[in-house]
């Protein structure tokens, strides 16, 4: 899946010396969308929406109506219902499954961005054996093993993401162990988990925490990529990815069906790319924005 | 330079190996016993169990994964069970779709993506730079499938221009090869520019800093000519890097485009396999797909080396 | 000679919805040419010992490439084609065939009795564990007297057996002795038959190219010169390909409504469509709770609305079925012992139950698939019942059924000549096909004697109380009558009935 070697083009790519400061229109706008789809998400059981997966099998792929405000699906289901709870699914593996990337990759990349040696050449090695392998014929492969959930869709992407985190808080690290207040706190003679915890840990959160964002962006989409195979979330769940995959099936008679879950998967991701990105150049550490 | 190489190639084989055997296990502990695949309705308790001994299925994993692997070792990756062909035929018949699918898509990906990089770091900061910087974020929020969906509804279901899914080999139809071949590499490309542009776009910027630019500047030189000679060379080498590991990536990533597409490419022939249990061929083929990857990463990583000088002494 | 059989297969309403421009015998057939037929799957190859069974793709390519010793005429009627005559013993246990002379195989082996009995005794010899020989265990031997003479010996009575023998499946295709001696492996995908066309070239995902058979023994046959086979799994682009004259045939079926409704309405695509026996069923396993009782497997029955579902998934083209073997069956009865469509009784069945009633259901990972899972979880919703989707691949699905490793699982019971092979598997106690574990001595009763009964009123009986008695205790239920369709370009024509639901097409020309 090439999005989610998204991080490693980023980490080569320096971002432009202009509007450091200023956020701009577009983040706000990015950070608003963010917070309305969050929560319709979360609210979404308390909205006067109808059961997005009653049918009527006689009201297949309805158009706009005051009945059903974007109409209904190819079974017949409330289009907007499926939509706001379609968010509810992306969402919660987008914003889990990254998570699982950042606390384990974080860990392992601070560890072995500080002791370095051995433990570095081990923890970088299996990261290879990780990222050698086709993403998808992993995920499909233990999708069929595990089966098909919410939760085993969440950790594969979770695992899956490793590395990526892996690689930030390792670079991070890398450059901040060389930094005076870390070199200083070790010839006080501190003990290596309090440099750990108290000196490094902080300073490597920022950055993470800016790319977890990013991380989110990638998930949602291999989430739709993977339902869109229809190997996501069990039917009769809806989710972005499932919808474009189902709408695609009806494509040239209500092309609406795929093209609803496409635009609002793609200003989603878009959002949290816009947010994440530019909170990482705000707390790139080797801008020396700390 | 030699010591380099040497060490990095002694550091790749662990990671082989390890890829192998995360391959074999991803293999055999996908459900549904091979024995009961292969015979279907006859799968009586003791066919199962004349099967799995001829198959060597009742040995311990661990015995399974070593003789595989002596196997392997031989250049012996297996027949199918399915179609009787070897992983070798299989993968020999497919590549050459992947191939032309991964080199149109990256050479559509250079067009669109250097001139765009060129005319944007010319007048970086500039009204077109701002635009074409903000329409790559933009493209690389777009999924492929979402790509993929939106160009077939416009260019087959809408104008009827292209074929929505479909492949013949370019030996017999040219014209109709490239007709089958315009939307998927259009599909990945629109997936590729952004990255190109960007990494080549920065890399010029920071070049056309530099006191030698100045210089050449100062002596009169036309801009053209010092953007495409001064500047485009020295950028060059990273742009052939950029091209190295997205080649390695694509190798067995193009899965969905080959799916919606139709394509029969190794993608296909991956998910093929997962789906009929076809383990010989799934094993076989994830194995070279991975080693692929690692040997085009360790070819990237070199041409690295030869870049920066500073990687060779320093920490790779 | 084979009145039973021939008037068996004159019960046989065959209905072509939109092919009525078909020719007929009068129309000139004109030689030359090729045509490309969009296939649903990719062919996995030839070699019985290696598919083991052949699917609804893998029929159209061997239709053309190998010969069966019959055939169906468009009456519906046993005819020769290897065969030239057939008889048999009175207790039809015993039929000899007499084959036609002076027949090749593509590589110059010449075809007799001994190359079929051949191809028999490898499938059927158990050192070989071929899947294929689950199909033919009611032969007990297959005996060559002299060249052109061939008895088959069965276990028990087929009144029916020139029909049954018809389909070009994995164990009627006879295959050349030498070409599968002499390649081995490589046998698989370099078949060699009799067929009218000779295999080519073939690209795996992509291509089958046929050639015509110049020395083919039916002289002025084949009329194409060459057959193209492309696999095109993605309906649309399938259809796409039709209307773009890319391919002249393609096979298609009702999930696919939308393309289907438009061919009718296009006047240069003609749709062909076969009214087959047989039907998309499900198997309860009533070995597990909840389906160990009988009111639960009522309840879930009773609250299916058929034309309601035909109008979900297929813009109402499937027929609903009542019972497993269809209006293309002659097996025709008044009482069939449908259970009706009411959700009030479901639910008070339910109720009566008093536990909760959650299962799992396995459906394959198909749109098509995830499609009619969604629509029987509504319905069983409606009633009171949680059913939850498992999707699992084509592939996982006959093991996890003979390992009754489900609860709930679809199957098919497909078009064939005669109801007994399916029935008798699927239900007779101790079969390993009786995938409800459901044991009843009266329904093993009738389906021996169905089995061994010559006279069709009687067997008639007999089916109709198997299928009261299987739809009062609703350990299997079906849903739709098998129709089997292709949609082609109006100028193809000698397009055979769709029999079998296999896509003949060794026989067109175009006009």
């Amino acid at each position: 899946m090439a999005t989610l070697e998204l991080s490693v083009q980023d980490e080569m790519v320096s971002t432009p010396v202009r509007g450091r400061r200023k956020l701009g229109l577009l983040f706000w706008l990015a950070s608003g969308w963010v917070a309305i789809i969050l929560s319709l998400a979360i609210l979404a059981p308390l909205l006067p929406l109808q059961n997005p997966v009653d049918m009527d099998m006689l009201e297949r792929r309805a158009p706009f109506s005051t009945e059903h405000w974007l109409g209904t699906d190819g079974l017949g289901r409330d289009e907007l219902a499926r939509l706001i709870f379609g968010a509810r699914v992306s969402l919660t593996v987008g914003l889990i499954a990254p998570m699982i990337g950042l606390v384990v990759g974080g860990a392992l990349g601070l560890l072995a961005g500080y002791f370095r040696g051995r433990f570095e050449t081990l923890v970088v090695g299996s990261m290879d054996v990780l990222l050698a392998f086709p993403p998808l014929i992993f995920a499909l492969a233990v999708t069929a093993y595990l089966g098909q959930s919410i939760p085993n869709l969440t950790l594969i992407l979770g695992v899956l993401g490793i590395p990526a985190f892996m690689r930030v808080a390792r670079a991070a690290t890398l450059t901040l162990a060389r930094r005076e207040f870390v070199i200083a706190a070790e010839a006080l003679g501190a003990s290596h988990a309090r440099i750990l915890l108290r000196e490094l840990l902080p300073n490597v959160l920022l950055p993470l925490l800016a790319f977890f964002l990013l991380g989110v962006a990638v998930t949602i989409v291999v989430e739709g990529a993977l339902s869109f195979l229809g190997l996501g979330v069990p039917p009769p769940m809806a989710s972005w990815g499932s919808m474009i995959g189902e709408g695609r099936e009806s494509l040239d008679v209500a092309p609406r069906l795929a093209f609803l879950p496409a635009a609002a998967l793609f200003v989603t991701v878009l959002a949290f790319n816009l947010v994440g990105d530019t909170l990482r150049a705000l707390t790139d550490p080797r801008q020396g924005a700390l | 330079m030699l010591n380099f190489v040497v060490r990095r190639l002694l550091a790749i084989l662990p990671v082989l190996l390890a890829v192998s055997l995360l391959t074999f296990l991803i293999a055999s502990l996908l459900p549904g016993d091979l024995a009961f695949v292969i015979l279907g309705d006859q799968a009586t308790p003791e066919n199962v169990a004349a099967l799995r001994r001829d198959m060597g299925l009742d040995q311990p994993l661990w015995w399974r994964y070593l003789s595989w692997l002596g196997h392997v070792l031989q250049g012996d990756l297996g027949r199918s069970f399915r179609t009787g062909q070897t992983v070798l035929q299989a993968v020999a018949e497919r590549i050459p779709v992947s191939l032309q699918l991964m080199l149109m898509a990256e050479f559509i990906g250079l067009v669109i993506g250097v001139p765009v990089a060129i005319a944007c770091a010319a007048r970086a900061g500039g009204a077109f730079d701002r635009f074409m910087t903000g329409s790559a974020f933009a493209m690389l929020s777009m999924p492929s499938f979402l790509t993929a969906i939106l160009l077939i509804y416009l260019f087959a279901v809408e104008l009827h221009w292209l074929p929505a899914t479909g492949y013949v080999p370019f030996t017999e139809e040219p014209l109709a090869n490239l007709r089958f071949f315009v939307l998927p590499a259009l599909t990945l490309a629109l997936a590729e520019w952004p990255g190109i542009m960007r990494v080549l776009r920065s890399d010029m910027i920071a070049t056309l800093q530099e006191d030698y630019i100045a210089l050449a500047k100062a002596k009169g030189l036309k801009p053209s000519r010092i953007l495409f000679v001064h500047a485009l060379k020295p950028s060059s080498l990273t742009l052939v890097t950029v091209t190295g590991i997205n080649i390695g990536r694509l190798l067995g990533g193009t899965l969905i485009v080959e799916s919606i597409f139709a394509l029969p490419g190794i993608g296909r022939l991956l998910v093929g396999a997962i789906y009929t249990r076809d383990l010989v061929i799934l094993q076989g083929v994830v194995l070279l797909v991975a080693c692929g990857f690692v040997i085009v990463n360790f070819i990237v990583d070199m041409l690295y080396a030869v870049l920066d000088p500073r990687i060779r002494h320093g920490h790779a | 000679m084979t009145n039973i059989a021939a008037a068996v297969r004159k019960h046989v309403p065959i209905l072509l919805v939109a092919a009525l421009a078909l020719a007929g015998p009068a129309q000139a057939q004109k030689p030359g040419g090729s045509i490309t037929v969009g296939q649903e799957l990719d062919i996995p190859g030839f070699d019985p010992l290696k598919v083991g069974v052949y699917d609804t793709s893998t029929f159209t390519a061997a239709a053309a490439i190998f010969d069966t010793l019959t055939t169906l005429d468009d009456k519906g009627e046993a005819a020769p084609k290897l065969a030239v005559s057939w008889t048999h013993s009175d207790d039809y246990k015993s039929w000899t065939f007499k084959l036609r002379q002076g027949v090749k195989f593509h590589d110059g082996t010449p075809f007799n009795a001994q190359a079929v009995k051949e191809n028999f005794d490898r499938q059927k010899d158990p050192a070989n564990k071929c899947r294929c020989a689950f199909y033919i265990t009611n032969v007990r031997e297959v005996l060559a007297p002299d060249e052109y003479t061939l008895v088959y010996n069965l276990t028990d009575p087929s009144v029916n057996w020139p029909a049954v023998i018809t389909i070009q499946s994995q164990n009627n295709a006879v295959h050349s002795p030498t070409a599968w001696k002499t390649k081995g492996d490589d046998y698989n995908r370099n078949p060699v038959g009799t067929g009218p066309y000779i295999l080519k070239s073939w690209t795996a995902g992509d291509r089958m190219v046929l050639e015509k058979n110049p020395n083919y023994w039916d002289k002025g046959r084949p009329y194409l010169d060459r057959i193209v086979l492309k696999p095109l799994p993605d309906a649309q682009s399938r259809f796409a390909s039709l209307q773009s004259g890319e391919a002249d045939i393609i096979w298609d079926d009702e999930n696919d409504a939308d393309n289907i409704m438009k061919a009718q309405k296009d006047p240069k695509l003609t749709v062909h469509t076969y009214k087959g026996s047989g039907a998309q069923v499900y198997a309860f396993n009533t070995k597990v709770a909840p389906f160990d009782d009988v009111r639960v497997r009522q309840a879930l029955v009773m609250a299916i609305d058929r034309p309601k579902m035909s109008q979900a998934i297929s813009n109402g083209l499937s027929r609903p079925a009542t019972n497993p073997y269809g209006d293309g069956s002659w097996v025709k009865c008044k009482d069939d012992g449908a259970l009706p469509f009411d959700v009030e009784k479901a639910k008070a069945l339910i109720k009566d139950y008093g536990k909760p009633v959650e299962f799992k259901m396995l459906v394959t990972a198909t749109p098509r698939g995830r499609m009619i899972g969604q629509v029987l979880q509504q319905f069983w919703k409606r009633v009171g019942a949680n059913m939850e989707i498992e999707q699992v691949d084509q592939a996982t699905i006959p093991s996890r059924a003979f390992t009754r490793q489900f609860q709930l699982t679809p199957w098919r019971i497909v078009d064939l000549a005669d109801p007994d092979p399916q029935m008798y598997a699927n239900f007779r106690s101790g079969s390993p096909l009786a995938l409800s574990g459901f044991s009843n001595p009266d329904l093993d009763k009738l389906l021996d004697h169905a089995r061994v009964t010559a006279d069709l009123g009687q067997r008639t009986e007999d089916y109709c109380a198997i299928s009261r008695l299987i739809n009062k205790e609703a350990i299997w239920f079906w849903t739709f009558q098998n129709t089997y369709y292709a949609l082609s370009s109006a100028k193809l024509k000698g397009f055979p009935k769709i029999y079998n639901g296999v896509i003949d097409v060794s026989n067109t020309w175009l006009e």
